[in-house]
């Protein structure tokens, strides 16, 4: 992979939260505030059918009844929901037929992410859709797309024109009452994206999203939703970004994925919400719930890259209820200044010969915590199931912590799991051999650091990974005094 | 009336029936508060996620056994060390029997509880070390606190080696169907010195008898303590035991646990260091059968720079047994330079048996050496195969390599009759036949 | 080409160096040898800048230009290589990412532009067959489960890349056996010309039959007590460092 020296060194000396930028964009937002009426008017705005207006408003029902989860290893001044906007949109809404009708604003916003959307589309091919605020701008590919059978779209038109296939799998991975913020989200979520891969079908291109706050005051409540029919293969890529704001901005997202017989779903996000400034003012909290059942012989592999937010609770799990079936979980967390994470994964192994792999690798620099949390379950069926945990963590300074909490149950006699767990540092002895070859202090870091992540990284789609491997650079930047 | 109930109900009458050592009291009395506020731990608390105490506490306990119980010392031979001569400090249903004991207040204190509360000698040293290294918000440990009354007492001075090991044994006789003891154990080893303790609970015939134990042992500077928990009580008696250590510098304190018995059992292992170059050892052996339950807590809290930890625990579960190991090792921020190591192995033997393991890290310093492993299995069938194909029939191959597996715990043991007769359990409970000394 | 006055060097508060002299010119190998603990790790690191070490006294000068000041990678783009007795692990990062990153890092020191991977290449492939270096090697972690003589071996592969001006082999001869060491020692023969210098640091005699120092200075608490010829090296080998402690006594 490409070593690109140049294009680190500039990255390098962007001390700042380099996507921290507002875009002037007309947008049309509601009142603040969450009651009964605000969630018919989001389901009323975006011409829902009746099923789903009731649904939401049974997610909200619960939520009200549900309290906000106290367990994770993070402290933060609880949001007030009552002020948070819960739909703002660009106000041209989003019919473009072609690229050309899109507000040129907008595509300056691309442009800043990196996404050029035609770049995009000409090179990579890489399917996009973008989601900002609460709704989804553009979606590109999506007639090369249509020609497989493969649907990719937003939640919102999927709603619409696949109200079939939402009703069929919507909320049977995480159903609306799972836990507080899926609560909250199922009530008031305003866009995400829809993947439909029919059988057999290999989708012939990356498929990806691209989600960024815009507007002030607003949370971003988005719903994704990506079905691998049988025997079909799709590669999924999820990126994130947000302006810095001095207050704190809520994100709570849900991902449910269904993978059926011998399909397979390969889901990589990259996370760089604002993650507060140096004093750990601001920053987007990042509460989300991710989430996929594994039929048999399928195979669901999350891999994330998390170096943004305030505070992150999030946990991409797999249901392995099919035979056969495999779950994966590659992560990089990397945490700086006053950030706070309390990430993981649940391994659910039901079917019989069922395998999962966790590869963690935890970065604390600054006064951040970093925490694993991790649950490996083989219930009594599940004959020969095999689970491997790795969870490493790598301290950088006297004032951070990494922490790891890994459960583990076994209930079949036949399980063989293996978890292992260490911790360590970046060794002077490493960096002044480093020195010595003529490699500064804060390249040997940004060295070390890659090779420690390499199992992780590997793992990512080459675009993402070579953004990854600068993400890791700029988050852990000014680090080490 | 619930059991909280009526262990809030009674406590004035065991305090007006009790000694008035001021110290003391005041320390029971703010302890039944924490207890009165927390009540019974439930699967709530994180920590008592995979332990349920519900059934043991639906049951009405006698909490103020009788005194006359006697018991030859002939029926209960068995359980003492065989061939070397030890201190013993015998408890038969919470009760002192100085007709079974064997004690010493010749240099070193092997002796009660009870009487260093009462003798005016003691009063500086119970109200400097009585009930300061428990935690003080745990509802068990506190629970013991307001009835803390008997129990070991144990004071090594300054530079002396106990030449005897000593034996703390609890029987139980069953004249009380249900049972609630609550012993109390207060070990102190001053500078320079060095100790081997034995604690044993022990029912005599099968009955309902629960047992809340806290002990609290404090090692000095360069002190060595060898502390070993027999644990294979009969079906029906539970143990909970909270177990804490104040480690000063360069001292070693060294805990084995052999859980082979019990219906349910919960220790609370609770290491705190508050010197340099400390290092502490942790030794679990677990083989279960039925439904047996075991929790292992261990929680070791490296506060000072230096120092060393090792945990090593394996586990053998049969039938329907469950066992849990949550174990949690603390690096705080001065604690630089630490190392330790926690590894947890087990062997699910049959088809209804579980494990739940959690084992945590909790780091704040960086330059430190932390690493945990779990690992839930079978025995290597390639191993198994080789045996067999040196004739050995498969079940003999295969408790012999589990044999193996568990034998390895006990290298570490010091004493060694105690350790041929630990192998000598193990051997019979897995059904291997020995044939020779080892 | 160096030149070390009157070095005083401390660890810790404990002092290691006490007035070491030492002047090295082009083309020239000087041996450095002593008994354990006599400082001759020490002054490698002082040389290539360890931050652990202290130097309270002296000067050291390269090519003319004061380096004591100077950070320890600063000193290796002026041309400053050491050869590690003990190289560090680094997981994950590739001997050819590594190496990369050193050259890239020196040219850009120099205000250079990085070099072309067409370039790197051809010098990788180059200087692997001139150490007998199979390229597989190259893709390995740096460092990471490699054997002693590959971690040496590896050492020598850099300094042919980095083409230092003044390469200093800490102990480079030990824990090898006698192949290796002659590979090792052949590829240091291989690299070395008029304007390079070589200082070898070493406890035995050895590494001296392989490469033929021009002058050999004994070091004794933290001090050169006597300097002289390859013969020096035999004597020292013949009599021991016994020898030499009496002969100052």
């Amino acid at each position: 992979m490409g070593y690109t020296e140049e294009e680190l060194k500039k990255e390098l000396q962007t001390k700042e939260y380099e996507y921290g930028f507002y875009t002037d964009i007309e947008s049309e937002t509601f009142p603040k505030g969450l009651n009964e009426e605000i969630v018919s008017a989001i389901s009323k705005k975006k011409g829902e059918p009746n099923w789903m207006t009731e649904w939401r408003l049974d997610a909200y029902r619960s939520w009200l009844k549900m309290e906000e989860p106290e367990w994770a290893n993070v402290s933060y001044e609880k949001p007030d929901f009552q002020n948070i906007s819960y739909y703002s949109a660009p106000k041209k809404k989003n019919k473009y037929k072609s690229l050309d009708e899109v507000d040129p604003e907008l595509l300056k916003t691309f442009d800043k992410l990196g996404i050029s959307i035609d770049e995009q589309k000409k090179l990579s091919g890489v399917a996009m859709d973008i989601v900002v605020d609460s709704v989804s701008v553009a979606t590109t590919f999506r007639d090369t797309l249509a020609e497989k059978g493969i649907i990719f779209c937003s939640i919102s038109e999927a709603i619409k024109n696949h109200s079939d296939l939402v009703k069929k799998y919507i909320g049977t991975i995480i159903p609306a009452k799972d836990n507080y913020y899926a609560a909250l989200n199922s009530a008031v979520f305003t866009d995400g994206s829809f993947c439909y891969i029919p059988k057999g079908v290999r989708c012939p291109m990356e498929l990806s999203t691209y989600f960024r706050i815009n507007q002030a005051g607003t949370g971003q409540f988005e719903r994704t939703l990506v079905i691998a029919d049988e025997e079909s293969y799709v590669s999924y890529l999820e990126g994130c970004t947000a302006p810095s704001r001095d207050e704190n901005q809520l994100h709570a997202a849900v991902v449910e994925l269904i993978a059926h017989d011998n399909a397979e779903i390969k889901y990589s996000t990259v996370q760089n919400w604002f993650p507060g400034d140096k004093d750990g003012k601001g920053g987007v909290f990042n509460f989300v719930t991710k989430r996929g059942i594994c039929h048999k012989n399928a195979k669901i592999s999350w891999t994330q890259v998390e170096t943004g937010s305030a505070v992150t609770w999030k946990y991409p799990s797999c249901i392995l209820k099919g035979d056969n079936s495999i779950g994966e979980f590659y992560s990089i967390a990397v945490t700086n200044n006053f950030q706070q994470a309390d990430t993981g994964t649940k391994m659910i192994h039901i079917g019989k010969n069922t395998k999962s792999t966790i590869i963690s690798k935890g970065i604390s620099a600054g006064q951040s915590q970093n925490s694993y949390r991790g649950l490996v379950q083989v219930s009594p069926r599940a004959q020969n199931a095999r689970n491997f945990s790795q969870c490493d963590s790598l301290l950088m300074g006297n004032k951070c912590g990494a922490h790891t909490f890994p459960y583990i149950e076994a209930r079949n006699k036949s399980a063989q799991i293996e978890h292992e767990a260490t911790t360590s540092k970046i060794g002077e002895d490493q960096i002044f051999y480093c020195n010595q070859r003529g490699i500064d202090t804060e390249k040997a870091i940004a060295l070390i650091v890659n090779g420690f992540s390499k199992e992780v990284l590997n793992k990512l789609p080459m675009e993402f990974a070579v953004e990854a491997q600068k993400l890791l650079e700029i988050t852990l930047e000014g680090s080490v005094g | 009336m619930e059991l909280k109930e009526k262990l809030l109900n009674s406590h004035l009458a065991f305090e007006e029936q009790s000694d008035v050592n001021e110290v003391v009291q005041t320390q029971r009395i703010n302890s039944l508060k924490v207890f009165q506020e927390k009540g019974f731990p439930t699967k709530k608390i994180e920590a008592w996620k995979y332990t349920s105490l519900s059934s043991l506490i639906k049951k009405d306990y006698v909490l103020f056994p009788k005194n006359d119980t006697q018991v030859e010392f002939k029926k209960i031979k068995k359980y003492f060390l065989p061939d070397i001569e030890t201190f013993k400090i015998v408890f038969i249903n919470g009760i002192y029997s100085p007709f079974l004991s064997d004690t010493t207040h010749d240099g070193l204190d092997v002796c009660l509880l009870s009487a260093a509360f009462n003798q005016s000698k003691y009063n500086e040293i119970i109200k400097k070390y009585f009930n300061k290294s428990v935690i003080k918000d745990e509802s068990l440990a506190s629970l013991n606190t307001a009835y803390a009354r008997e129990g070991a007492y144990i004071f090594i001075p300054k530079n002396m080696v106990s030449e005897k090991p000593i034996e703390i044994m609890h029987f139980s006789t069953g004249e009380q169907k249900t049972l609630w003891l609550q012993p109390r154990n207060l070990i102190i080893v001053e500078k320079n010195s060095q100790v081997q303790i034995i604690e044993r609970h022990q029912s005599l015939v099968d009955h309902d008898v629960v047992t809340n134990s806290v002990t609290e042992i404090y090692a000095h500077n360069d002190a060595l303590v060898d502390y070993y928990k027999i644990q294979n009580d009969l079906d029906s008696a539970s143990l909970i035991d909270n177990t804490y250590i104040d480690q000063e510098k360069n001292s070693h304190v060294s805990v084995h646990t052999f859980s082979f018995g019990g219906n349910l059992v919960r220790n609370n292992l609770n290491y705190l260091h508050k010197g340099e170059h400390i290092m502490s050892t942790l030794k679990g052996l677990t083989i279960l059968k039925d439904k047996q339950h075991i929790d292992h807590n261990t929680l070791v809290n490296h506060s000072k720079p230096n120092c060393e930890s090792h945990q090593d625990y394996k586990g053998i579960f049969s039938d329907q047994s469950k066992g849990v190991f949550n174990g949690k090792i603390f690096v705080h921020k001065t604690a630089q330079k630490t190392n330790a190591f926690q590894q947890s192995n087990n062997i699910l033997i049959d088809d209804k048996a579980t494990i739940n393991s959690k084992p945590q890290l909790e780091i704040f310093a960086d330059d430190v050496k932390c690493s945990h492993g779990c690992t839930i299995g079978q025995l290597n069938e390639e191993t198994l195969f080789y045996l067999r194909s040196r004739g050995i029939p498969r079940k003999e191959a295969k408790a012999l390599l589990t044999y193996a597996f568990a034998n390895n715990i006990l290298q570490s043991v010091q004493i060694n009759v105690l350790k041929k007769r630990i192998n000598e359990q193990i051997a019979e409970k897995l059904g291997v036949d020995l044939g020779f000394d080892l | 080409m160096l030149t070390i006055e009157n070095l005083h060097a401390t660890v810790d508060g404990k002092s290691i160096l006490n007035g070491v002299d030492l002047d090295v010119k082009s083309g020239e190998v000087h041996a450095i040898m002593g008994p354990n603990g006599s400082g001759k790790s020490t002054l490698s690191s002082v040389i290539a800048g360890n931050e652990i070490y202290e130097m309270t006294e002296g000067n050291i000068l390269l090519n003319g230009e004061e380096i004591k000041d100077m950070d320890a990678e600063e000193r290796a783009h002026k041309g400053i290589f050491m050869s590690f007795q003990y190289p560090v692990e680094i997981p994950g990062v590739s001997v050819t990412n590594f190496i990369k990153t050193a050259i890239n890092s020196s040219r850009k020191a120099q205000g250079l532009s990085d070099m072309l991977a067409s370039e790197m290449l051809k010098k990788i492939r180059e200087k692997a067959e001139l150490l007998e270096i199979d390229t597989k090697f190259l893709s390995r972690s740096l460092n990471e489960g490699f054997s002693g003589g590959e971690k040496k071996r590896n050492e020598i592969f850099q300094m042919a890349m980095l083409e230092p001006k003044l390469s200093i082999l800490d102990e480079t001869d030990s824990g090898l056996d006698i192949d290796a060491l002659k590979i090792v020692a052949n590829g240091v023969n291989k690299l070395r010309n008029n304007n390079n210098a070589v200082i070898i640091i070493t406890h035995y005699q050895r590494l001296l039959n392989y490469i033929s120092p021009d002058f050999v200075h004994v070091l004794h608490d933290g001090k050169i007590v006597k300097s002289g010829t390859k013969d020096l090296a035999h004597e020292l080998e013949a009599k021991g460092y016994d020898w030499i402690k009496d002969d100052i006594d």
